[in-house]
């Protein structure tokens, strides 16, 4: 029996795939369905909202990091 | 009104239009959309796009349509300095995006053109045009009474801060001439709110001060109203001393016959044998100090009015008491050393050796501390290699009164002694050091002792030799306190030297005034105010320190590692961004290349870890804290003198006070955080670089940055220093030709994995070896035993899962055979014991022998 699952594939910098990945990982697998090749991820439609969302937030992290005050020296 | 707003607005696009294009290509986040937008939403940033000729070109455009244009674009006037004092109009469409920094409600003066300088009242910060004929002056003055904020090539942004108020009050400049000679500059009125504000904050400082005469301290004012109202308040009335109930009044004192060895001034003296001390006042300030704008204000106050001062005396005991209570009443109490009076402490035999000529600003910074022919407590602000060291040495010899210096290392308290030897006439007998190592007194009455902040403040357990030096230096009085790299020292330290260490008249030196954690104001009150902040980019045009090419370049963390990267825990993070192996192969190949041009280049790693990986893969010599003594100065004198040895790998210990003139490039693989003093010391250290007089020359900075990580937020943190000191960074985002490098290291993605792996299972493993504390507080121990090294394998007991073999060595034996391979190669040749004992493995004869040969070096030295 074939199942389908409408996807939406997306291509994108090494680095952003990486995040992208471990976000899926990190969220019970529950957005991509296949991951091609390095810069190429097939995900699922449904969830791409969710994703995009989620990555402005790494994103955010990535770039303002809260920064330990150790400069007392 | 927008019917009528229309067509001149057209006619003003129409005039713009020629200028845009004029315009060098406008900065990236310059926002360029709306013609009245441009004009005002970031003026400041598009300021500095504009070139002076350019800026000339756009003045001289024909009045006509400069008045079209000024009618209806605010920015535009404000920019350009039109006159248009009649129409001073409150609001339209271009209003909102001033915000809160509309301040076209100011008149313009009619002769605006004609004066440098703009205010905004609310944040009191006054912005100078760097291109106006009257720049030089103008900048003079605002160093003197203002902070520099921002320094890049065309606009420089000062903020009137308290504290630089303070400062311009304690080197003699009244509110009055403030006020006047801000009017003079500035292109619209000045605001009440402004005027209001300095009257403010001067009126009070700099009215009392404390002065050591004849080895008493005295409370002066030149105020009588103050003096009564400090002799009724309760607390300071009963501490005055009594018996000399008398309030002792004299004149003020002058420059006289002052003279800062090392000027034109005091060549002059020598020759014309004019030493005798009844020099008219005014007279020798009058010859040194011409270009300085508030020192000719000084000679005015000199000669209409010879101020009568006031004077109360109290005990030495009641000083702090006194002090803090005239902060509580509102007059901080300026410190003043009257030491050409001062017959009490003996003289010491000390002067700039003939030939040394110390450049102007130097000049200039020294004679805001002796302004008035007394010395001044406070912090003079030069870039490194810019010679502060030969500052604090012409202020000693100024002083020539028995002199302490703290520096933060001991490397540096060997360099210090080195330059007093060099640029003056001082016995090397009376020029001691106390460090762990040493513990000399200077054989005469007086002289000079080196030392570190550590060894002074050092409460813990001492040995009975420095306990006698402590005691030594606790019981004499100093006439100056020279404290270098003062803006590292935290507060509290601070506090223990003060009062430990009786000295007149303390001089701070740094490069960086700016620390991250905003405890620098404290230095303000515990040594003294800003003195002199010099312009790093004006130096480098000079050719007094190094011109720099800044650059950022961007490394792609391979997929592997950031997978890895994105799993990682913090520390895990920062070990891995500086791991990348794109980094280490811009590293690689920027060390190529500049070693290829004759480059000396230091490589820098606050990652202790990656330090030791870059310098064994690319068999480079390396130092980091863990580096012996003995070990560091070989090290070091190859790295100058040693054709063969072109590169050094230092980790944090090497930032501040490590003077290597020799290097001129300079490479970042990982760092402090944000941390925007650390970027600055570090680029300190090619400023002064030796071929920077060469034609064409410049030196580099690279800071190899892992793209999509933290570091790229943090990097663009730690430039803000820089950028305001009008440096530019440019960013490289690949490398050309990079991978044609020869043996590139990990060209392939096996190696790239079988790093990361390694990396992982090291740092999981041996986490406590990056364990490594700032060199200049708290490791005294190590670092004084001279033959350091197994220090750290002495701290205590762990406990990690590993093979036998391990034990044995056998595990990773290879490893730890390359491991020092660049350090041992120098130490074979040097002719030491051979073979493979590192200085931890020496035996106790070894070490014997290689003590003695360090001392020996340092009584050479």
């Amino acid at each position: 029996m074939v199942k389908a699952v409408r996807g939406v594939l997306i291509e994108c910098e090494p680095a952003i795939k990486s995040i992208l990945v471990h976000i899926d990982s990190t969220h019970h697998h529950e957005f991509i369905i296949e991951d091609l090749d390095e810069t190429h991820l097939f995900v699922k439609e449904a969830m791409l909202h969710i994703l995009k969302q989620k990555l402005e937030e790494r994103l955010k992290e990535t770039y303002r990091p809260e920064e330990p005050l150790e400069d007392s020296d | 009104m927008p019917p009528k707003r229309k067509a001149p607005g057209g006619q003003a696009n129409a005039a713009k239009a020629g200028r845009v294009s004029a315009m060098s290509t406008p900065g990236p986040a310059t926002p360029r959309s709306l013609d009245s937008s441009v004009m005002s939403e970031a003026d400041e940033d598009f300021d500095e796009d504009v070139s002076e000729a350019q800026r000339e070109r756009e003045a001289m455009l024909s009045k006509e349509a400069d008045e079209f244009v000024n009618k209806f674009t605010i920015g535009s006037r404000r920019m350009q300095g039109q006159t248009d004092d009649k129409e001073v109009r409150r609001f339209d469409s271009a209003t909102p995006f001033f915000r809160k920094r509309d301040f076209s409600h100011l008149p313009l003066k009619p002769d605006h053109q004609n004066r440098p300088l703009w205010i905004d009242p609310y944040e009191c910060t006054v912005v100078l045009e760097r291109f106006h004929p009257l720049a030089e002056q103008a900048t003079d003055f605002l160093i003197t009474i203002a902070e520099p904020k921002s320094r890049p090539t065309f606009l420089h942004e000062y903020a009137l801060t308290p504290h630089s108020l303070y400062a311009a009050v304690s080197v003699g400049l009244r509110p009055k001439d403030i006020i006047n000679t801000l009017e003079r500059f500035l292109k619209t009125a000045l605001p009440d709110m402004v005027r209001t504000k300095i009257e403010e904050y001067t009126r009070s400082f700099g009215k009392v001060k404390l002065v050591l005469k004849h080895n008493k301290y005295y409370v002066e004012t030149m105020d009588a109203q103050v003096l009564q109202t400090l002799l009724k308040d309760e607390e300071i009335g009963k501490l005055r001393v009594h018996g000399s109930d008398k309030v002792t009044t004299s004149h003020a004192p002058t420059l006289g016959g002052l003279v800062i060895p090392g000027t034109q001034n005091a060549a002059g003296v020598h020759q014309a044998n004019l030493k005798q001390a009844g020099m008219k006042p005014g007279e020798a300030a009058d010859a040194s100090n011409e270009a300085d704008l508030f020192t000719a204000l000084n000679e005015e106050d000199d000669d209409d009015d010879k101020e009568a001062v006031h004077a109360f005396e109290i005990s030495d005991a009641d000083v702090e008491a006194v002090q803090k209570r005239c902060l509580d009443i509102g007059y901080p109490i300026l410190e003043e050393y009257d030491f050409r009076n001062d017959d009490v402490n003996p003289n010491l035999e000390i002067d700039l050796r003939p030939n040394t000529q110390i450049r102007p600003y130097q000049e200039k910074s020294l004679s805001k501390m002796f302004g008035n022919g007394r010395a001044k407590s406070g912090i003079i602000v030069l870039p490194c290699g810019a010679g502060k060291t030969l500052v604090g040495i012409t202020a000693a010899c100024t002083i020539k009164k028995g002199v302490i210096v703290l520096c933060t290392s001991s490397m540096s308290v060997v360099q210090w002694r080195q330059e007093f030897l060099k640029w003056s006439n001082i016995n090397p007998d009376d020029i001691a050091i106390f460090t762990a190592e040493s513990k000399n007194k200077f054989s005469g009455s007086t002289g000079i002792i080196v030392t570190t902040y550590s060894m002074v403040t050092n409460s813990r357990e001492r040995s009975h030799d420095s306990k006698k030096m402590m005691d030594f230096l606790r019981g004499r009085e100093w006439g100056l306190m020279l404290l270098d790299e003062v803006h590292v020292v935290p507060a509290d330290m601070f506090r223990r030297v003060i009062s430990s260490i009786k000295s007149h008249s303390k001089l701070g030196l740094t490069a960086t005034l700016l620390r991250e954690d905003d405890k620098i104001n404290h230095l303000n009150f515990l040594i003294g105010p800003k003195l002199y902040e010099a312009n790093w980019m004006e130096l480098s045009q000079q050719g007094h320190i190094a011109k720099v090419q800044c650059a950022e370049v961007w490394c792609p963390m391979p997929t592997e590692f950031y997978d890895e990267y994105l799993r990682a825990n913090s520390r895990m993070k920062r070990t891995l961004y500086a791991m990348n192996p794109r980094k280490f192969q811009a590293c690689q190949y920027l060390i190529n290349y500049h070693e290829a041009r004759g480059d000396k280049i230091i490589v820098f790693s606050d990652e202790l870890y990656s330090l030791k990986q870059y310098a064994l893969k690319l068999k480079k010599v390396f130092i980091y804290g863990g580096t012996s003594q003995a070990e560091r100065m070989q090290v070091l004198e190859n790295f100058q003198h040693n054709p063969e040895v072109n590169t050094l790998f230092l980790s944090k210990i090497g930032d501040t006070s490590l003077d290597l003139p020799e290097a001129t490039c300079l490479i970042q693989i990982s760092s402090h955080f944000g941390s925007r003093r650390q970027e600055a010391q570090r680029l300190g250290r090619i400023l002064r670089a030796k071929r920077r007089n060469d034609e064409g020359f410049n030196a580099f900075f690279y800071s190899l940055v892992s793209k999509d990580t933290q570091e790229m937020y943090y990097s663009s943190k730690r430039q803000a220093f820089l950028v305001d000191q009008g440096y530019a960074f440019k960013v490289i985002t690949q490398l050309a030709n990079l991978e044609k490098t020869p043996d590139l290291a990990f060209g392939t993605p096996q190696e790239c994995r079988e790093l990361l792996q390694r990396t992982l299972v090291d740092n999981e493993r041996g986490a406590e070896d990056d364990v490594e504390t700032d060199d200049l507080f708290g490791k005294v121990s190590r670092r004084a035993g001279g033959n350091g090294g197994g220090g750290r394998k002495g701290n205590g007991v762990r406990r990690t899962a590993g093979m036998l073999s391990e034990l044995a060595g056998g595990q990773d034996m290879a490893y730890i055979e390359q491991n020092k391979a660049a350090n041992k190669a120098l130490k074979a040749a040097a002719g030491r014991k051979k073979g493979g004992a590192g200085p931890g493995e020496q035996s106790k004869f070894f070490k014997g022998i290689q003590r003695e040969k360090e001392k020996s070096r340092a009584r050479a030295g």
